[in-house]
């Protein structure tokens, strides 16, 4: 177990520009599965056959991660950039970045000392900042980069006690768990799909083509979820709490989970004594959505973490492994 | 021989710069200087206030580098239960920049990970999405070091970032006033090979960041008559009224009352006379740094003060010119050789 965590986080794949991280995937998976193809749209799908050949499950992960796009070269050879996803502007402030494949820079921000009055007092936006990578005029900076080129947070990897401490957890830690579920040789009567999806962060796009080329009989979103429990959130307001085990999806934005799912999710964590929690606030979606939008019905299963859409988040490890064990009870069960 | 004796300007950047040396706290950070010093100078002591003076002997009149050594920092200033802390900083901070960075906590039992968390947008009520971060709001969460009970009030905060190189351009904390001190090094180093009259005071001074009196009080010891503050300065801004000063365009030459106008006029010569390039900065009146204190130091120091451009200053990451560094150096060996 974790035994491609670190690397496949600090592969750099803002939404739209997964390649890398796909590559990755089907390297390590390719001779464990059955079949491996990827999509149209760049999702990269395996099956791993079960025994009979009795249901289709699928399960999901997005390869992407939030990021950035460089929008505008400027005369004085910074960039201006927006977001790919969802990303609070004040997290990003004096961060270094990855432009294109190998252009380092940093978002930078004014001193303090020359902010005067009201500027100091509010949050900038997206328009006003820029990425400087060190050139002095359009024509440098040109030479390095291009309008349209992914820019991605640069956290390394790193574990302390049980926590890990990495960008891109939501959702690579989803993508860890699918890979070491192959790569620990599950034996399920049920065929297994594994679908490493695109653009989930852009608007739950790449498994929105998922549905019409497999027949899967139900979905499994495997996420990174929020937490919230800091001391800037009243206890009632957390969405879970990191060493409570996985969180188990009743509701989100958009979608009530199939009950069907969620209760034998419930029930396999029970009968299998894997500590679990309810994932207590409804905001955010998945791509569960998107499955059963287009007709497969869909649960959730999460990872929870602190700080997910940041360059530094952070989830614990018996989370995950809890969530591994009870992906795989849920597998051998059906 | 000082593991430094191959390593260029960048890579003593990155190197000084990867060690933590808040105010009051400069102790490791002057040991590493020190360690480099030793090589180019004649002798090197501690002052009472912290300070590392190294000096090169000479028989004719004193002269002396001032380079603040400490940086920007925080202290904890609450625990939670739970394994969350708050903050407050010393020097000045712009709270803004301070989310989502890694840091480290310096206890007693040394240094633990932190991280300065964020509320996910998904959390957060329309109201918090426009709040603007300060002391009261960020916290750092440390619940992943089994020890984070051994953190006191009072602890010292750094944060965690690494320095980086683009081609002549270094990103890298603590620049303010690390690559200061480099330009002393590299000044020492060349003067080490030089036969010259006057005798230097190469000052690596402690709490500058703080008002303090680090810098003061190593002028009043070494006794000296003339004194360079090295610091600085806002480069690649638009400040309304004044020229833009450029990084890459070498170091900034401040012309004003808290420096001597003659000893002004001989930096300029040599800047002249050894084809360095230079830009001036008017500061009418306090100049923020060091050289006010100097120059008002025993019966007075005729003072001078040069600054490296530098942008985004007291940012996790600062900028600036190797090469404005290097030209830096040169400027201040030269304006001591020259001295008779």
């Amino acid at each position: 177990m974790f035994t491609f965590l670190k690397e496949l986080t600090e592969i750099k794949g803002p939404s739209g520009f997964e390649d890398d991280v796909r590559e990755y995937i089907k390297s390590k998976i390719k001779d464990k599965v059955d079949e491996v193809f990827e999509d149209r749209m760049g999702n990269l799908i395996a099956l791993k056959k079960g025994k009979k050949g009795g249901k289709k499950i699928l399960l999901d992960a997005h390869m992407d991660e939030v990021g950035f796009m460089v929008t505008n070269i400027n005369d004085d050879g910074t960039l201006s950039f927006a977001p790919l996803g969802g990303v609070d502007v004040r997290v990003i402030l004096s961060k270094k970045v990855l432009v294109g494949k190998d252009v380092t820079g940093i978002i930078g921000y004014k001193a303090a000392h020359l902010q005067h009055g009201e500027d100091y007092a509010r949050v900038p936006k997206y328009s006003e900042l820029k990425i400087d990578i060190g050139a002095s005029s359009k024509s440098e900076a040109e030479k390095k980069v291009a309008i349209g080129d992914p820019v991605s947070f640069t956290t390394e990897y790193e574990e302390v006690g049980d926590y890990i401490i990495a960008k891109a957890l939501d959702d690579r830690c989803g993508c860890s768990i699918l890979m070491d579920l192959i790569n620990d040789g599950i034996e399920t009567n049920c065929d297994v799909y594994f679908a490493f999806t695109v653009q989930e962060e852009t608007g739950l796009r790449g498994p929105a083509i998922v549905a019409e080329q497999l027949n899967a009989d139900m979905a499994i979103a495997v996420e990174t979820t929020t937490s919230g429990d800091d001391p800037e959130l009243e206890k009632q307001l957390w969405s879970t709490h990191l060493g409570n085990g996985p969180a188990i999806t009743f509701m989100h934005s958009g979608y009530v989970v199939s009950k069907a799912i969620f209760d034998k999710l419930v029930e396999t964590a029970r009968q299998n004594n894997i500590p679990f929690q309810y994932k207590m606030r409804t905001v955010g979606g998945t791509n569960a959505r998107r499955y059963a939008s287009t007709g497969i019905p869909a649960g959730v299963v999460s990872t929870p973490a602190r700080y997910i859409h940041s360059p530094v988040s952070e989830v614990r490890k018996d989370d995950y492994k809890h969530a591994f064990k009870l992906l795989k009870a849920f597998l051998e069960s059906e | 021989m000082s593991s430094f004796n191959s390593l260029d300007t960048k890579d003593l950047l990155l190197k000084v710069t990867s060690i933590p040396g808040p105010s009051g706290y400069e102790d490791e950070v002057l040991e590493e200087i020190k360690n480099v010093m030793k090589d180019y100078s004649d002798e090197c002591f501690k002052t009472a206030m912290g300070s590392l003076v190294c000096v090169k002997k000479g028989k004719g009149p004193k002269i002396g580098f001032f380079a603040h050594a400490d940086q920007i920092a925080f202290l904890v200033t609450k625990i939670y239960e739970d394994g969350f802390i708050r903050l407050s900083g010393v020097g000045g901070w712009d709270p803004k920049v301070i989310a989502s960075q890694k840091v480290w906590v310096h206890t007693k039992s040394g240094k633990l990970r932190g991280i300065v968390g964020f509320m996910p947008p998904h959390l957060q009520t329309t109201e918090e999405s426009k709040k603007v971060p300060d002391y009261d709001h960020l916290f750092v969460d440390v619940t992943m070091n089994s020890n984070w009970k051994d953190i006191s009030i009072g602890d010292l905060v750094t944060v965690d970032t690494k320095g980086f190189v683009n081609g002549d351009i270094v990103f890298a904390p603590a620049l303010d006033n690390r690559a200061s001190c480099v330009a002393i090094i590299k000044a020492a180093e060349l003067l080490w090979k030089m036969n010259i009259d006057a005798e230097v005071y190469y000052v690596f001074s402690t709490q500058e960041e703080i008002g303090g009196p680090g810098a003061k009080s190593a002028a009043y010891i070494s006794e000296i008559e003339y004194g360079i503050v090295i610091d600085v300065t806002h480069g690649d801004e638009d400040i309304p009224g004044f020229p833009k000063i450029k990084i890459g365009d070498g170091p900034a030459i401040c012309v004003g009352p808290v420096t001597n106008r003659k000893f002004v006029e001989h930096i300029k010569s040599v800047a002249a006379k050894y084809n360095i390039k230079t830009q001036i900065e008017a500061i009418p009146g306090r100049s923020g740094t060091d050289t006010d204190d100097v120059q008002l130091t025993r019966i007075g120091v005729k003072t001078g003060l040069v600054s490296i451009p530098q942008k985004y200053m007291h940012n996790p990451y600062e900028k600036l010119c190797a090469k404005d560094v290097e030209d830096t150096a040169k400027l201040l060996a030269f304006s001591a050789a020259e001295l008779q």
